[in-house]
């Protein structure tokens, strides 16, 4: 379980190669057993120049790839998974896992402890979960907190001394890079026996524990005879523990009300020592029932330093936040529009914003508009061909909106229009974007006198609940839709 | 040279990072390893230029030290530096020791000789176990992470020379026990139980004491290589038989590792120490230990895996990509042993969960869904290796994990082929499903090629959606509901984007005929119905070019004809030609010569109106099977790239005769001796297949009058051959080399020649006997033939060397047909008729022991050496 290199790269079109490596890093001891496993089919690290061009090629990040490349693009070239073999030199490099976020494409090359000719199962390959592991921690650590270019570079700059902390032969031994930072920054003189390797230090100061619970709600509505609506609600809780001691011992419960949803799928941090199996079993695949387990869900854990990811949850509440429905028809010129929104009443009435965004894709840019609305303004974007309907933090108390209007398009023009390859013709969406502080879909909360802490001290404990919306689409009713396998599940 | 400031060796250390290889080549490729080595030890630089240098070394040890002797002299001087270091705190001791260890394991110099190595390993180990090494050599901040540095580096020692360790079992667990760094020491002590298990097992040995000897295994004397020389030096994989158990591994490890109940005992003691510190590990760490843990205690008697359950339910938990991967390897590791069936649905519950919860990245998903369609199943019921789903794993369960067409590319293939399998599945199931997998499928598949359509789409959404045809053609092949919709629908497509004539040539260059013959005949008929003024007409000569075939000729070839009308410019009667070398190969004839006539005069281009003659002039003067092969696939790689020189480049190939290595060979069988002329007996073999076999032989110096060409229809490997009859007529009697020419063709229609081996005719292949005297006659007509040949002949004495067998022996051997009067065993009279017409008498009497005088005469001169020399050879012939 290790790995031979690992890349940063930025993803640059426009500029000759169409990226830069920012970072590398060879493992030659890891290497050295690569030879020996892989025997005949051992295929040697690269350059860093030649590993750049095979790998912006696969992913298809070069700017000139408009042309059929059948080793790239033949229908029987199938890659199902974000590792790659590129074509180095006549050979080729397997395993490469690789994936590109944020314009940085994160890659290494794990070892693979056999010949690899055949192939062997990616499942039977230790160091593909640990290179997975290594890049997200790496990303993690760039883009946690991180707001320019320039803090970037410094996190970038960083790496090396990170890398020899935390993976300094090739074996990863911490995804969490802060750790090796503050471990390097403060070299703890007394660190007494069994201190966990993911804490490296000791909190001093006044004991406080902090949890947050963020709820995303996601949606498909169709408005349609024979295809489902769909929502999903997805939970993070986040905690912050500063409590002094060792390793000291927190239980966070969190509860529903009498009518809340119940949580499903629980995904908890390695931190928390127990689960309850009803935790563990409780799942959105199955049917739901009135014997749902509702909670309290208890989390009892030790908990590192940093802020970290409690668990995730997600949750199917009985209906939709916001019901609306969208009609859009071509009429020859110009495009009519209906729109209708309903916020349902159970929901808390104080959003810190609420948003339609309106586009229209594959079209010219809007030339004229007439509109009629009962709440909130409209903005046009006539470029992007867009419309922005600002309902602001209050429905009214009819709790129902609705918008109509004409919205004519110019000629189009590649550049600036948006396209889209699945809002062709009249299939198309409106989405919603909103906030409401201090309340959660589910009704989950984390009840402040549930928690309990044994540690020194009486800690002040504060929690905070928001929703979010988040792929939150009302499809056109009048055109097709795309749907999923669950909408045709009446 | 002195010391190199520190933006010099910044500048030098960025050129070398930019390409390592161009800048070792360079003028200062030579010096890096050296210079950086004496630097490490200079005043004038800071201690982070010093890491930097470091850092170089860790990564590159292969291109600055390239051989072992360096390697050592790199450690050595490594370890030097660090031993100077003044007694304060310093950041340089860490990245030291990793640079040292890197040095010796990746410069392959580890080992009981190196003297690097000898200084190494017990510093090493002195650290890790956070004994006092004197002189303040440690300063107490650094004691701490010295020590865990200490570990890594025996952990990475380790990993290269298995075994190398085996003697400080004890020691490690001891220290685990006490004050160490849980992590390191950990990571260490499971590594090291594993390898000395595998060691010890392959010897048939157990562990001994190993496990409790506490004593450093130095004690002062030298270190203890035994176990790594047990090991060959052979690597140990981490999980040495997922999924298909290596040959024998398995038995082995089942009945090889006997342990006695004390060292069992230890065993799971050590194991249980381990896992129930192991939370105090970071993810990664622990996914590691149970990998390390799983894989050595599997098949172990008296080790029950359930010493893992406890863990399980606490990482099962988790959304750890590495901790879910670990208990994936315990479950292919200990199977029904650890996980019954409940398990085993729980494992897969929470990884179908995990392949889709919205809270976890892209890349995550799609690792987990490989998981669940490669999931090591406890009674596993398809062919290991391929991908399926579960059992268990029914649609129900798969609902979350079905494509749309709102997912990335990839996870749109991961989860489509989990939706294959499910449609593949028993179609009685499917019934009582509303809507049916299959008819989601179709919707899907169309929706695809909607998007395919697009005119703006990017090239990618078309690659999609072959890529999707693809799979469900493979998963789904032989269910025509499937398959027909899948026809059409990509008929369709072609009609609305012909631009996309790359993909499907492709396309129906990878599936199975089943598809493509059907899906031919759409596209052909998608082509051919739209008569001339299209823009996409290149697009649908392309398309044509792969589709048409002997059917619906008369309709592609009107389709042509309007074409041609069209065809202005060079690219598109290029096209055409194409279409019709196409019609060539698959062997239509009536309609093309015409069209072929009006193309070679119609054509603006003269370089298409001459492909169009040469078209014509090939189809009306070529049989079927030989157009087949001219016009088939180039063999020759073309030297240009351009279409025309290696279509001439296939012409050449086909239809002249190709120089070829020689796929026959010939030996010189027994010559026979009837008849007027001397016969050379051949004997053919062929390599390959080959036919009409033509064998042309060249006497050089003209000693011989000119042969006659040899024939064979028909040659074939391993099928015996009759012997090939070469009459010779001699000039004059000497022995000859014949040059040797093949000319034959291949099963591949092509003609080849070769130049084969030259053959030998030897003196005595040229003997005839004469005629027989009546008999009785023999004597009187010896000594008539040998008073003949004085005087204008010549008359020697050659002594003869006998063998073993003596004079009887050798003329039975040798000179049978020709001996006129013999007296066995003491004298023979031999005559030899050597045409054209010449003759060698020879008497062969009182034959000694070791030889035979031999006195002879001929009518030739130029005979005589050859007859002495032939003398002379037999005895060495025998």
């Amino acid at each position: 379980m290790a790995q031979r290199a690992v890349w940063l790269i930025s993803h640059e079109p426009g500029t000759p190669l169409c990226g830069t490596v920012r970072f590398s890093r060879r493992y030659p001891t890891v290497e050295k057993r690569a030879r020996v496993f892989n025997g005949a089919s051992y295929v040697p690290i690269p350059e860093d120049g030649p590993f750049l061009k095979a790998l912006l090629f696969e992913l298809r990040l070069l700017d000139d790839d408009k042309d059929f490349v059948e080793s790239r693009d033949g229908c029987s070239r199938i890659n199902k998974t974000s590792i790659y073999g590129l074509l180095i030199g006549g050979e080729e490099l397997w395993p490469v896992v690789a994936f590109l976020k944020n314009d940085i494409i994160y890659a290494c090359v794990p070892l693979v402890e056999q010949t690899l000719s055949p192939r062997p199962p990616l499942i039977s390959v230790s160091g593909v979960s640990q290179g997975f592991e290594f890049l997200f921690g790496i990303q993690d650590f760039l883009y946690s907190g991180q707001k320019n270019d320039s803090e970037l570079n410094t996190k970038l700059s960083q790496l090396p001394d990170l890398l020899l902390q935390a993976c300094p032969f090739g074996t990863l031994l911490d995804a969490n890079l802060q750790n090796s930072l503050d471990n390097t920054n403060f070299a703890s003189v007394t660190q007494p026996q069994k201190q966990p390797a993911w804490k490296t230090g000791m909190y001093k100061g006044k004991p406080q524990v902090s949890i947050s619970i963020t709820e995303k709600v996601k949606s498909m509505q169709y408005d349609k005879q024979g295809i489902a609506d769909t929502w999903q609600v997805v939970g993070t809780v986040t905690c912050k523990c500063d409590l002094e001691g060792i390793m000291p011992n927190v239980t966070i419960s969190l509860n529903l009300p009498t009518n809340g949803s119940p949580l499903q799928d629980i995904l908890v941090h390695p931190c928390v020592t127990s689960l309850d199996s009803a935790i563990l079993t409780s799942s959105s695949i199955d049917a739901m029932d009135d014997s749902a387990f509702s909670g309290p869900y208890k989390f009892p854990f030790t908990p590192p330093l940093e802020s970290f990811n409690l668990c995730y949850y997600t949750s199917q509440v009985p209906v939709p936040p916001i019901l609306g429905f969208y009609q859009m028809k071509e009429e020859e010129v110009q495009l009519r529009i209906t729109i209708n929104l309903k916020l349902h009443e159970s929901v808390k009435n104080n959003f810190e914003f609420c948003e339609a965004h309106i586009p229209f894709y594959n079209r010219g840019p809007i030339t004229h508009l007439e509109y009629k609305t009962s709440f909130g303004q409209l903005e046009v974007f006539r470029e992007k061909s867009l419309l922005i309907w600002i309902i602001g933090q209050k429905f009214p108390k009819s709790m129902e909106i609705s918008l109509s209007g004409t919205v004519t398009f110019g000629a189009k023009s590649h550049e600036k229009q948006p396209f889209d390859p699945i809002c062709i013709g009249e299939t198309a969406y409106l989405k919603l974007h909103f906030r409401i502080l201090d309340y959660t879909l589910t009704g989950c909360y984390a009840d402040q006198h549930s928690v309990q802490v044994f540690a020194s001290g009486k800690p002040k404990i504060s929690a905070y609940r928001k929703l979010i919306s988040s792929d939150y689409y009302i499809w056109n009713s009048k055109a097709p839709a795309p749907v999923t396998y669950g909408s045709l599940l009446l | 040279m002195g010391p190199l400031s520190r933006d010099a060796w910044a500048q030098r250390l960025g050129a070398f990072r930019a390409s390592p290889s161009a800048f070792m080549a360079g003028p200062e490729g030579e010096d890096l390893g050296r210079d950086l080595l004496g630097d490490l030890r200079s005043e004038k630089l800071s201690e982070q230029t010093k890491v930097s240098l470091l850092a170089l070394s860790l990564e590159y040890p292969a291109q600055l030290w390239p051989d072992v002797s360096a390697a050592e002299v790199a450690a050595t001087s490594l370890l030097d530096t660090l031993v100077l270091l003044p007694p304060r705190p310093s950041a340089l001791r860490r990245p030291l020791l990793l640079a040292a260890t890197t040095a010796l394991a990746a410069g392959g110099a580890l080992g009981p000789t190196s003297g690097a190595s000898c200084r190494l390993l017990p510093l090493l180990l002195g650290l890790a176990s956070g004994s006092d090494l004197g002189r303040g050599f440690v300063p107490a901040s650094e004691q701490r992470p010295l020590q865990a540095t200490a570990c890594e580096c025996l952990r990475e020692l380790e990993s290269c020379k298995p075994g190398l360790l085996g003697g400080s079992l004890g020691l490690l667990r001891g220290l685990l026990g006490q004050e160490g760094p849980v992590q390191p020491l950990s990571l260490l002590l499971a590594l090291v139980l594993r390898n000395t298990l595998v060691l010890q097992s392959r010897v048939g040995a157990g562990l001994g004491g190993l496990l409790t000897d506490k004593v450093s295994p130095t004690g002062g004397g030298p270190w203890d290589w035994t176990l790594v020389e047990k090991g060959d030096g052979r690597l140990q994989p981490q999980a040495p038989s997922w999924p298909a158990a290596e040959e024998g591994e398995g038995e082995r490890s089942l009945t090889a590792r006997e342990h006695s109940p004390e060292e069992a005992r230890e065993l799971r003691a050590a194991v249980i120490q381990l896992l129930e510190t192991s939370y105090l590990l970071t993810p990664v760490a622990q996914a590691q230990l149970l990998w390390l843990l799983g894989w050595a205690l599997r098949g172990l008697q008296g080790q029950p895996p359930a010493l893992f359950k406890p863990q399980l339910v606490r990482l099962l938990g988790t959304a750890q990509l590495t901790l879910l991967h670990a208990v994936l390897a315990l479950k292919a590791a200990f199977g029904e042993a650890l996980f019954t069936a409940q398990d085993e649905a729980l494992l897969l519950r929470r990884l179908t969960l995990a392949a889709q919860h919205p809270a976890l990245p892209l890349p995550t998903h799609l690792f987990y869904l490989h998981c669940l369609l490669s999931f090591p199943e406890n009674w596993p019921l398809g062919p290991e290796g391929e991908e399926a789903a579960p059992l268990l794993l029914g649609p129900q369960l798969c609902r979350g994990l079905l494509p749309s067409l709102l997912h990335d590319p990839m996870a749109l293939l991961a989860r489509l082929h989990l939706l294959c399998l499910l449609c593949a599945e028993d179609e009685e199931e499917e019934k009582g499903q509303l809507p049916s997998p299959r008819h989601y499928l179709e919707e899907l598949l169309a929706g695809l090629r909607q998007r395919a359509a697009l005119d703006e789409g990017p090239w990618a959404l078309a690659t999609v959606c072959f890529q999707a045809s693809y799979l469900v053609s493979r998963c789904l092949a032989g269910q025509p509901t499937v398959l027909t919709p899948l026809i059409h629908g990509l008929a369709q497509l072609y009609r609305v984007r012909p631009m996309l004539a790359s993909h499907f040539v492709d396309f129906l260059d990878q599936v199975d005929s089943e598809l493509r013959e059907p899906l031919k005949v759409v596209l052909r008929q998608e082509v051919v119905s739209r008569l001339g003024r299209d823009e996409a007409l290149c697009w649908h000569l392309k398309m044509l070019a792969k589709v048409a075939d002997g059917d619906a000729q008369s309709a592609t070839l009107n389709f042509l004809q309007a074409a041609a009308a069209h065809c202005t410019n060079w690219d598109l009667q290029q096209g055409l030609l194409r279409v019709c070398r196409a019609l060539l190969r698959a062997g239509v004839r009536g309609g093309l010569v015409d069209l072929l006539q009006v193309l070679a005069r119609q054509l603006e281009d003269p370089d298409g109106r001459d492909h169009a003659r040469l078209y014509y002039i090939l189809l009306a003067h070529l049989a079927g099977p030989k157009l087949g092969v001219a016009l088939g696939p180039s063999l020759a790689p073309p030297a240009l790239a351009s279409s025309l020189v290696a279509e001439n480049q296939g012409f050449v190939a086909a239809l002249m005769v190709q120089e070829a290595p020689a796929l026959v060979r010939l030996s010189v069988g027994s010559h026979g001796v009837k008849g007027p002329l001397p016969v050379l007996k051949l004997q053919p073999e062929a390599l390959e297949p080959i036919y009409s076999l033509e064998l042309r032989f060249r006497v050089e110096g003209q000693l011989y009058a000119p042969l006659e060409a040899v024939h064979v229809p028909c040659l074939c490997p391993g099928r015996p051959a009759r012997p090939l009859l070469l009459p010779l007529q001699p000039r004059c009697p000497a022995p000859a080399r014949l040059d040797v020419h093949a000319l034959y063709t291949t099963s591949t229609g092509l003609t080849c020649h070769a130049h084969l081996p030259p053959l030998f005719v030897n003196f005595a292949d040229l003997f005839l006997p004469f005629p027989q005297p009546p008999g009785g006659a023999g004597l009187g007509f010896f000594e008539e033939l040998w008073d003949s040949c004085l005087p204008e002949g010549a008359e020697s004495r050659v002594w003869c060397p006998l063998g073993p067998q003596g004079l009887e022996g050798l003329v039975s051997q040798h000179l049978e047909p020709f001996v006129v009067v013999a007296q066995p065993p003491t004298s023979y009279y031999v005559a030899i008729h050597l045409p054209p017409n010449s003759k060698l008498l020879l008497r062969l009497e009182a034959a000694l022991a070791d030889g035979v005088p031999v006195a002879l005469r001929t009518d030739d001169w130029a005979v005589l050496p050859l007859a002495g020399d032939y003398l002379r050879g037999l005895a060495a012939a025998l």
